[in-house]
């Protein structure tokens, strides 16, 4: 055993592992610093430095793509590497076409961050890339399925453990999502202008129907992916039930394509439609917990690791808001609460409760379970993984709060009536309104960025002394070898 | 602990990955279980409730769920549930409670709703907004306007007039405000002198030589200021002539500057360029009560006349 593990570097491709693992913190400290930047944009509207480039509309999507894409993305190819590999006990398939899957990815990252900051996108939510880099995020996207499911096939493990399922699904969902969503004619060759090619409404559902799916299967099914393996791993227990796990799979992958509709309320998409994707959201609330369920109970027989142990911290806590954000969803997306809902910060908030509770928390926790595997050492700080866990935990309290706050707050004011039958207030009062709550959500983001911050130093520093320790490791191989010559 | 371990061993799937992978088999929990029905009666009753299933070429409408509502010309409809017809029946209600004082106020002249609480408070209510949606876009939110580009209507001075007709006139029909320039036709001196007796004329203390020049060619044939500001500079609200005797400036920033000689450049700068500005007309976007209710508004913003 100990044998297969000092080997394990060479058995399986690691190199592929690491490159997505460090980019994938790079992405993610750029992409979180972009989000407290807008975010203080809105507070203090003087940070647009009159500068297009650094205006709150071209930055957004900076700043989703960067974190989706970049920091997500990356941190997904790292582990379901990484997984697929110990899971099947097999070397990934093709270190070349791995490695295109890497550089593409990064370049499409990175390409589609410039190309907004240049005030080029095609205005579809978390799809703004122009047609080009769709076309390279296509072709990179076909090379991971590639890859993926030929090291499956080559599995020396008889079953294919569940962590593959929901990466698998992940992947084809997220390839047919893209390839769909981004139908569009260029303009014309040289122009990086399209016309999609849905009209009307049919565009705005086909958008939605990919923009939720993006949260379902990028944000949600690959992310229980990484939890079913780096859970149970950390806590040293079996997985708590293969039979909720083989349930609640189906169930998210069969009910997830339905609900995009509900992002559409209350406009002119049918209501026959919209009813549709509001009650597929309420049936999606079990099987999502069944996820948390299978996750917490696993961690039951380990509770007095949370003590001693950080990274079983942010396993919990992500658990935890994951559970409290699938919960929030289904219930935002019944047509009378959207009616409030719709168009103000309580989104915003809910999506962070998702993506910075569950998403970030979940793939921190990982990493640092990850992290000193592939540089065989031991993490550099144990007292800066507490730190980050706290800083991200209370940031995470601080942004969704204020959010509450500002999104509920302007939901009720827009839609008040005085006794007159009049308006309450009008639009510009609800504005002012949301200055506070601006500025704690900004402080709250820049506590979480602070956090991701001292983790990209702990994990530098961790990388260099895995590196020392492996010198001083040859050195003494060297001079043994010597000494018995 | 190995009681635990005993139980559990038995539950395992028996498969095992990545050295100590392992899975428990337990049963799905009861509350999970009822739980995932409860949404789904829920999800069905939901179905009957609102239009849900397309069927052919049209869709299942939902039942005992009729919205009700009256249109804004007065027609009764019944309709199954759906987002315009809420939407109506929304509007209804608001129509409802604004009703019987927009019937007041209809009637009324605006010496009666300013003397009367009740249509003067809803008046107030119903303007806060329609005066935030409409006009605040340039005139700003208190109607203090931007010095230079839109006139002030929060102060006493009225370019068109502060009475309710005037007022209400320029509303319903817009108005262009022009002055000609003066570059062409006058050399920088003269620009200079004139200036300088135009803010004599608010009571700055200038050199009296010079101003007197500027009076000279303000009054006489050469500038022709007089025509429209006239003789005594105090402007005519017929042509939206400013008033130039009461220390109001509403496009020389006078006022915020630091010194005499950026007082003169302020004025002199307004000469030589002339004023070219517009209000659009409001009559075909907003109906007659409104237009009423905003100048009643606007006429107490600033010391109606």
């Amino acid at each position: 055993m100990a044998a297969a593990s000092a080997s394990a570097g060479e058995q399986y491709n690691y190199d592929i592992v690491r490159k997505f693992t460090v980019m994938a913190l790079v992405w993610g400290v750029l992409g979180m610093l972009a989000g407290v930047y807008i975010a203080s944009e809105l507070a203090w509207p003087i940070l647009n430095l009159d500068n297009p480039a650094l205006t709150f509309g071209r930055l957004r999507p900076v700043h989703t793509t960067l974190v989706i894409f970049g920091f997500g993305g990356s941190a997904l190819f790292a582990t379901s590497y990484y997984v697929v590999q110990r899971t099947c006990q097999t070397r990934l398939f093709s270190d070349g076409l791995a490695n295109f899957t890497f550089w593409g990815w990064q370049l499409s990252v990175g390409l589609a961050a410039i190309s907004y900051m240049a005030g080029y996108t095609q205005a579809r939510e978390y799809a703004e890339m122009v047609w080009p880099i769709d076309l390279l995020i296509a072709v990179t996207w076909v090379a991971y399925l590639v890859v993926y499911v030929v090291t499956l096939t080559r599995r020396s493990q008889p079953h294919i453990y569940v962590a593959n399922w929901f990466f698998i699904a992940f992947i084809l969902a997220t390839a047919l999502l893209h390839i769909f969503n981004n139908m569009a004619v260029p303009v014309s060759f040289f122009s990086l202008e399209s016309y999609s090619l849905h009209a009307g409404v049919q565009d705005a559902m086909t958008q939605w129907w990919y923009g939720h799916n993006a949260v379902g299967f990028f944000l949600t099914a690959a992310f229980l992916g990484m939890m079913y393996y780096f859970v149970p791993k950390q806590a040293g227990r079996p997985v708590y039930s293969y039979r909720l796990s083989i349930i609640h799979f189906w169930a998210l992958i069969f009910l997830y394509m339905w609900v995009g509709g509900h992002h559409l309320h209350w406009t002119a998409l049918p209501d026959w439609t919209s009813t549709l994707a509001a009650t597929f959201s309420i049936l999606l609330l079990l099987p999502s917990w069944g996820g948390m369920i299978n996750g917490i109970m696993t961690l039951s027989g380990a509770w007095d690791k949370l003590r001693t142990d950080p990274v079983i911290r942010f396993m919990v806590v992500s658990l935890s808001f994951y559970g409290m954000s699938t919960f929030e969803g289904p219930l935002m997306s019944l047509k009378s609460v959207n009616a409030l809902s719709h168009y103000t910060d309580w989104t915003i908030g809910h999506v962070h409760s998702g993506a910075l509770g569950w998403v970030a928390m979940v793939s921190f926790g990982s990493l640092y379970h990850l992290v000193p595997r592939l540089w065989e050492t031991t993490m550099y700080s144990v007292r800066a993984i507490y730190l980050h866990f706290w800083l991200a935990t209370i940031g995470i309290v601080l942004y969704i709060s204020a959010m509450w706050v500002s999104g509920i707050g302007q939901g009720l004011m827009l839609r008040a009536f005085d006794e007159y039958g009049n308006l309450a207030y009008n639009f510009i009062e609800t504005v002012s309104f949301l200055h506070k709550p601006y500025v704690i959500r900004a402080f709250g983001g820049a506590l979480f960025v602070t956090g991701i911050i001292i983790m990209g130093w702990n994990v530098v520093m961790t990388i260099r002394k895995g590196r020392r320790e492996a010198a001083e490791i040859e050195a003494r191989i060297a001079a043994k070898m010597a000494a018995a010559s | 602990m190995s009681e635990e371990t005993q139980k559990q061993a038995v539950q395992t799937t028996g498969h095992a990955w990545d050295g100590d992978l392992q899975e428990f088999n337990n049963p799905l929990p009861r509350w999970w279980l009822w739980g995932f029905y409860a949404t789904v009666v829920f999800a069905v009753i939901y179905w009957v409730l609102y239009p849900a299933w397309p069927v052919g070429k049209g869709y299942t409408t939902g039942a005992f769920n009729d919205i009700e509502f009256t249109t804004a010309d007065g027609r009764e409809v019944v309709s199954h549930w759906n987002t315009r017809a809420l939407f109506y029946k929304e509007m209804e209600e608001a129509r409802t409670l604004q009703k019987p004082y927009l019937d007041q106020l209809k009637a009324a002249s605006y010496r009666e709703i300013a003397v009367d609480r009740d249509k003067s408070a809803f008046a107030y209510s119903m303007a806060k907004v329609l005066f935030a949606d409409n006009c605040a876009a340039c005139h700003q939110a208190g109607g203090a306007g931007i010095i230079g580009q839109y006139p002030n209507l929060a102060d006493d001075s009225w370019l068109w007039g502060g009475t309710y007709a005037r007022i209400e006139e320029t509303i319903r029909k817009g108005r262009h405000g022009f002055m000609p320039d003066f570059a062409d036709s006058l050399t920088p001196q003269q620009i200079d002198d004139v200036a300088t007796y135009v803010l004599s004329l608010s009571g700055i203390e200038v050199d009296a030589e010079q101003a007197a020049r500027g009076k000279a060619i303000f009054t006489g044939p050469e500038g022709g200021c007089f025509a429209c500001h006239t003789r005594e500079g105090t402007g005519m609200a017929a042509l939206g002539s400013a008033n130039l005797t009461d220390s109001i400036w509403t496009i020389a920033d006078v006022n915020g500057a630091e010194d005499l000689a950026g007082k003169k450049a302020a004025v002199r700068a307004v000469i030589a360029n002339g004023v070219k500005r517009e209000m659009p007309a409001w009559e075909n976007r907003l109906n007659d009560t409104e237009i009423r209710i905003l100048t009643f508004y606007v006429h107490q913003l600033g010391g109606g006349q």
